[in-house]
């Protein structure tokens, strides 16, 4: 098991909330980091499904950039937009890259239908109107094609505010998506 | 046969196991080369053809013996060829060096880098050429009877790649250069991507004038090389004159040296041609026929993969024996610059983007303004060099397209 997408295939998906957790997901995600039992779960408790033996452990985070943000100007391939290249550091405090892309894929993924991802890649692609944003695990944040600058960090910002939303969301408010 | 993995270990920096498929822009530097670069710093640290102390002779004798192994490579005589900046100079070099008559008429190709297009048209306008352009199909390929109807009595120049930088197609340079040579017109070959890949023999071709770069055949930047036929020396005026390339100065007067001093004025890059001389060696020790049967394998292995992945178009022809090790192909919704990133983001493969330096062929034939991303091939690439990349464009093409 390479990821915790794929982690994640093998859980009831149900939702039932037994365990204590809102979702399967978030029960996924409390147990990575110590704080629940695959016990917790009724579907394992009572051998309904399988328990998965995980053996995952989080990747250490490796910060490849400096925090910087770089412009590259224009855009290469057409000249007369803009692309921005933002590198940023991941939040110490989380163990799983910076940012959770089955989270942001169980979210998200049919109500942005331009939202693109691939968990094994680490990588989410959002298409817009005024600009294509990909979003990388480690970090970094392209955009292309964006119409001029303040409009290509208008893109970013809003793309990662979607994001992170998806990280620092509390259980109760995840369940009520 | 080559050992890819012996080969490997002389390359440092593919030790941190990064994947370098970006061999036609520019290649890795190899241990041989480097150490023969440092050791002239180290050793004989002195300037060329200048000194009589012992530093300067050794040091006279490395960058000598740099252009008799260069000369090895293309089967040339050391004294047809003279060490330039790159390729891009030994061209520009020859477009401002040569006489030319209102009139005459320059012929090149659509599939050209911007280093062997925009000096013609330069020239074109300030010597009042006429400058035709010799257009391919859509995949790219040339034969002799394209070149015909172009080539006549008042051609002065047939300026032609050996191997395009976007395509990989190879042009029939002999049997071009024949149709030029009949006419009396001269014949220039772009060798910037065919001298570091493939037997090339000067003799065989029978070419006027052969350009390369020291940079993409496994040497430092900053030098090149321009071979220039026996005789012809005459024909061509140096691009910069002064210091080492005189013979005689007076108060108002002065004559120029014969042979190619009369081309390297000013102190040439030594350190930088003394490792193009080792680069040329270390490629000859390997054999050129076993790099070319390589690079091959490895095309074959790229083009099956990518034909079976969705939504590339592959541009150039199928059959890695039409082409050589480089590959451009767009990504059906992507952005090439975004296939790029993300295949160096996420897997650490590095490809170029963008129109490569031939924009006419973007335009005109592949009819892909945008450009296209290009994967190229080189001795020191594996099996899974390839696969990592096609499994990684695999992803890009299932989840993000």
């Amino acid at each position: 098991m390479r990821t915790l997408y794929d982690i994640y295939q093998i859980f009831p998906h149900t939702d039932c909330g037994y365990c204590g957790s809102s979702s399967c997901l978030t029960m996924l995600r409390r147990y990575c980091i110590g704080k629940s039992n695959l016990s917790d779960c009724i579907y394992f408790k009572s051998g309904e499904l399988p328990t998965p033996k995980i053996t995952y452990s989080p990747p250490a985070i490796k910060v490849p950039h400096n925090q910087k943000i770089s412009y590259i100007r224009p855009c290469p391939s057409e000249p007369s937009k803009v692309t921005i290249e933002i590198n940023i550091l991941p939040p110490v405090h989380s163990p799983y890259g910076y940012f959770d892309m089955i989270t942001a894929d169980t979210i998200f993924q049919h109500q942005i239908t331009n939202l693109k991802i691939s968990p094994s890649l680490g990588i989410v692609r959002l298409e817009s109107e005024t600009g294509d944003v990909m979003v990388f695990s480690e970090g970094k944040v392209v955009i292309r094609r964006g119409a001029d600058e303040r409009s290509a960090f208008w893109e970013i910002s809003r793309a990662l505010r979607l994001l992170w939303a998806t990280v620092n969301r509390k259980p109760r408010a995840e369940s009520a998506q | 046969m080559l050992d890819v993995n012996k080969v490997r270990e002389d390359f440092p920096f593919l030790k941190s196991g990064r994947i370098y498929l970006d061999s036609t822009a520019t290649s890795l530097t190899p241990e041989p080369v480097l150490e023969k670069v440092l050791e002239y710093y180290r050793e004989c640290r002195a300037n060329v053809g200048r000194g009589i102390y012992n530093a300067a002779q050794a040091a006279t004798f490395a960058y000598e013996n740099a252009r008799v192994e260069v000369a090895k490579l293309i089967n040339a005589k050391p004294e047809e060829i003279i060490f330039v900046r790159n390729a891009t100079e030994a061209i520009n070099l020859v477009a401002s060096g040569l006489k030319f008559h209102e009139g005459d008429k320059i012929v090149t190709t659509i599939l050209e880098h911007h280093s062997n297009y925009i000096p013609w048209l330069r020239v074109k306008n300030t010597k009042k050429l006429e400058l035709s352009v010799v257009l391919s199909d859509m995949e790219g390929h040339l034969s002799p009877s394209d070149f015909a109807p172009h080539i006549d009595g008042h051609t002065r120049l047939v300026a032609v790649t050996q191997t395009s930088n976007v395509l990989g197609v190879r042009p029939p340079i002999k049997e071009i250069a024949k149709l030029a040579h009949d006419e009396g017109a001269l014949v220039l070959v772009d060798g910037a991507q065919s001298v570091p890949h493939k037997k090339v023999d000067v003799k065989e071709l029978d070419c006027d004038f052969l350009t390369f770069s020291g940079h993409k055949m496994c040497g430092p930047t900053g030098v090149g090389a321009l071979y220039i036929k026996e005789g012809l020396q005459e024909l061509i005026e140096p691009l910069c004159i002064g210091g080492g390339s005189i013979e005689d100065v007076g108060l108002d007067y002065f004559r120029l040296r014969t042979g190619p001093s009369k081309y390297e004025a000013g102190t040439p890059p030594i350190a930088e041609a003394i490792g193009m001389g080792a680069a040329a060696k270390y490629l000859l020790n390997i054999g050129m026929e076993n790099i070319e049967d390589h690079e091959r394998n490895l095309t074959r292995r790229m083009l099956q993969g990518l034909i079976n992945t969705d939504g590339i178009t592959i541009f150039g022809p199928k059959d890695a024996d039409k082409r050589a090790g480089i590959i451009s192909f767009n990504l059906k919704g992507f952005n090439p610059h975004d296939v790029a990133v993300a295949l160096d983001t996420s897997s650490g493969v590095m490809v170029r983007s963008g129109h490569h330096c031939a924009l006419p062929l973007h335009k005109h034939i592949l009819k892909s303004p945008n450009g296209t991303v290009r994967a190229s091939v080189y001795l020191y690439n594996t099996n899974e060099d390839v696969d990592v990349f096609l499994e990684t464009l695999q992803e890009i093409s299932r989840s993000l397209a």
